[in-house]
């Protein structure tokens, strides 16, 4: 069967936005080790993104792991993190570290990688 | 080049603290994906998103504009620089249409690479005024197509309209060495940049 459009949103119970956390297709997400959920607060879809995300890996990779689109993602990751079921570290933003420094940082990285 | 793959996923060391991101963004065909493949440390990854858009040159008879649902392919790919840091390479649609995508994509950007065909430079002319409008820090990178013929830089400049300070950069985008090359040139230009701030 087909996947249907409205699919998606039915898996985040009709939102689009997630409450107060900020995801970005960047945030890397990792799953708090030994954690347990109870299995009537998450759905199908939250439990394979705690499998999934045993090791670091960004919103992005996810969500093209799972076919899901990101913003869907960010909703079922949102609610995970709220559970205290991962932890997110945020992107690195130029406009919140000296941007200098920061874009050495990468060069350097860059450049060791040749 | 690698295909775009649901395969096992490829962790990051554990040791990183988190990530910055570059986009790289041109006309359909241009070479995107091409390009984030050539840089990625992984297979690069392909995910969906739908987006509602406003219908262009559309209106219906009662004069609201006509919304549609489209679906952007995002291809992307990864670069771990450091043991504390990661870098993420968006492949991003640049057509008028898919504007919408670009907030929640140039947020916290280091900036955007804007591959350029030179056969067909006027389909540039929208992502161009979009990476001027939004104040992403960018340059022109001009794909070498076997067929491209070499135009000066400055009859390129003039015909995009280019600004003083974007470079215009040259990479045949299937050539590995040469993609890594221009994304240090690039970052190297937004070094400049920042001095010249700071």
């Amino acid at each position: 069967m087909s996947r249907s459009p409205v699919r998606p949103y039915v898996i985040t119970g009709g939102r689009s936005r997630t409450g107060r956390n900020v995801l970005e297709f960047e945030s890397l997400v990792r799953t708090v080790p030994g954690v347990r959920v109870d299995p009537l607060v998450v759905n199908r879809e939250q439990l394979t993104i705690l499998e999934l995300c045993r090791e670091l890996l960004s919103i992005a990779e996810v969500a093209a792991h799972l076919g899901l689109p990101i913003s869907v993602l960010k909703v079922l990751v949102g609610d995970l993190w709220e559970l205290g079921a991962v932890q997110v570290l945020p992107p690195v933003r130029p406009a919140e570290r000296a941007p200098l420094a920061l874009i050495e940082e990468v060069l350097v990285g860059l450049r060791q990688l040749r | 080049m690698a295909s775009v793959s649901s395969a096992e996923p490829e962790y990051l060391p554990s040791s990183v603290q988190g990530a910055v991101k570059i986009l790289v963004t041109g006309p359909f065909g241009v070479g995107k994906t091409t390009l984030v493949g050539a840089l990625s440390e992984i297979a690069p990854l392909r995910t969906e998103e739908t987006m509602t858009a406003v219908g262009e040159g559309v209106d219906d008879l009662t004069g609201r504009p006509h919304k549609s649902t489209t679906t952007v392919a995002l291809d992307f790919g990864r670069i771990t620089l450091s043991t504390r840091l990661a870098l993420y390479l968006f492949g991003t649609p640049g057509q008028q249409r898919f504007w919408p995508l670009w907030e929640d994509l140039s947020r916290g950007a280091l900036g955007a690479i804007a591959l350029v065909d030179s056969r067909r430079l006027e389909e540039s002319f929208d992502v161009l005024g979009l990476l001027e409008e939004q104040r992403i820090p960018f340059a022109v990178a001009v794909n070498r197509f076997p067929d491209t013929p070499a135009y000066p830089e400055e009859e390129l400049r003039a015909a995009l309209d280019l600004l003083p300070g974007v470079p215009v950069l040259t990479c045949d985008v299937r050539d590995e060495d040469a993609a890594h090359r221009l994304l240090i040139d690039f970052v190297d230009h937004l070094r400049a940049g920042a001095l010249e701030l700071s």
